[in-house]
């Protein structure tokens, strides 16, 4: 299944973005993510379903939250980042 | 055995502290260092801490806790992020060894702003005559480890802050005592141990960070792996290495203890106890106490001297009628040079949460049979 990961710089910070995003009723999952998607080595996302995007960055916009960067991330694991 | 040391640990925990650590160790492995259950136990353990630490000090946002060894391991990242060899350095001369020591390995030029005991205009008056242009850094503690005074932390924060010099808080005696706004405060730093007002084991302690900062240990920390530089991000530029988690996990329940019970009520038992024992104390005959004529510039710390009897004389023939005080400098010889005792020493009492008023009457019962001879 598709989906949406929200790269964050630290697993702190992954907490607060999903903090925020539980907190705006959005389900989540904070999960690592490879050191090609994170090109710095060891690297946290909070992982979300495709049709929340939109919603979740509005959130996060508000809380002051911006992720690192945003990748859309297919069924057979292939990536690609999305200018949000 | 009546423990009356406080001042160094709290010995006395919340019995949720002990059951969160065991539990920890049964679930929590390494926070940031897998995405496997153990991991994720750990991680949101840490979260919670951080988070608890953050509505107590009134934190901005929880990456700004960072978890440290104890105050001292706090207080040497504080000192080493912002003074640098030759800096002019303004300290009270309530400091601890765990200030003076690391500013004199740094090299730094100290300078005491010293007043005399429970007198806070006065201290008021010596920072603002020594916080002079050229100043390089203040570094403050909110309590005097030997005597329980409370110095003017607020007056002293708005003083660095319009003369644009940056400050350090040292919270060990008021972190869980006294109410800390590190939001109003906007110090630099504010460093405070986990085992002492806050309830934690040994071996934890928080850090307030405000801004710039530079590590004092360097190694992994789950993020970056890449560089071989620290992260500059916050928490991880000053976390290197795996954490303490079931200490970590302690200290978040002694964290919730405060949140349930109330600082103002805590500081309040603490501050009643303190004046029993000081009336108590001052109308032994032979006994000098060094308390506050207003309970508000004093906590729960109380020294005293036994007249022709060394402290830590006092201390030992204390202990062995099962009495546990801490007696001599206290780590703490600029406090005791400041108050003129630095010669013999003093005997401190220092109570928590948990301590009775019946327990300070036994105490001052022993006190009265040592001075009896």
């Amino acid at each position: 299944m598709e989906s949406y990961y929200l790269t964050c710089r630290s697993l702190t910070y992954a907490q607060r973005v999903s903090q925020a995003l539980t907190g705006a009723g959005i389900r989540n999952m904070i999960t690592r993510v490879s050191p090609t998607m994170s090109r710095e080595g060891c690297g946290y996302a909070v992982r979300i379903s495709t049709a929340l995007l939109s919603r979740a960055m509005g959130v996060l916009a508000s809380a002051a939250l911006p992720p690192k960067r945003v990748f859309r991330v297919m069924a057979g694991g292939g990536f690609e980042e999305v200018r949000v | 055995m009546i423990y009356l040391d406080s001042a160094a640990t709290t010995f006395q925990k919340p019995a949720s502290v002990r059951a969160a650590m065991i539990k920890a160790l049964d679930t929590c492995a390494s926070p940031g260092r897998g995405g496997h259950r153990p991991a994720i136990a750990a991680a949101e353990k840490l979260y919670e801490c951080r988070e608890r630490a953050s509505r107590l000090f009134d934190v901005e946002d929880p990456e700004r806790v960072i978890m440290t060894f104890n105050a001292t391991h706090g207080l040497n990242i504080a000192i080493r992020s912002l003074v640098s060899p030759g800096d002019r350095v303004v300290i009270s001369g309530y400091e601890h060894n765990s200030v003076t020591r690391p500013l004199n390995a740094v090299g730094a030029r100290i300078v005491v702003a010293d007043s005399p005991v429970f007198d806070r205009d006065a201290a008021i008056r010596a920072f603002d005559s020594a916080i002079t242009p050229g100043t390089g850094a203040v570094v403050i503690n909110h309590v005097s480890n030997v005597f329980g005074f409370v110095l003017p932390v607020s007056e002293v924060a708005d003083m660095c802050r319009s003369r644009g010099v940056p400050f350090i808080i040292d919270a060990s005696q008021s972190a869980g005592v006294l109410r800390i706004s590190a939001r109003e405060l906007m110090a630099d730093f504010i460093a405070m141990p986990g085992h002492k007002g806050l309830y934690g084991p040994q071996g934890t302690g928080i850090l307030i960070v405000k801004g710039d900062h530079r590590p004092l240990l360097y190694g992994g920390t789950g993020s970056n792996s890449m560089s071989r530089e620290m992260p500059d991000f916050l928490p991880d530029g000053l976390e290197a290495g795996t954490h303490n988690m079931p200490g970590i996990a302690g200290l978040c329940e002694g964290l919730a203890f405060l949140e349930r019970t109330g600082i103002d009520n805590i500081a309040a038992h603490e501050r009643k106890l303190a004046e029993s024992l000081a009336s108590g104390l001052s109308g032994i005959r032979g006994v000098r106490v060094f308390a506050a004529d207003d309970g508000r510039d004093q906590t729960g710390v109380v020294s005293f001297e036994l007249d022709g009897m060394a402290s830590e004389e006092a201390g030992e023939r204390l202990s062995t009628m099962g009495f546990a005080v801490r007696a001599g400098l206290h780590c703490a010889p600029l406090a005791h040079t400041s108050v003129g005792t630095a010669r013999r020493g003093t005997v401190r009492a220092s109570v928590s949460a948990f301590n009775t008023k019946s327990e300070i009457n036994s105490f001052l019962r022993a006190v009265e049979r040592i001075s009896e001879g």
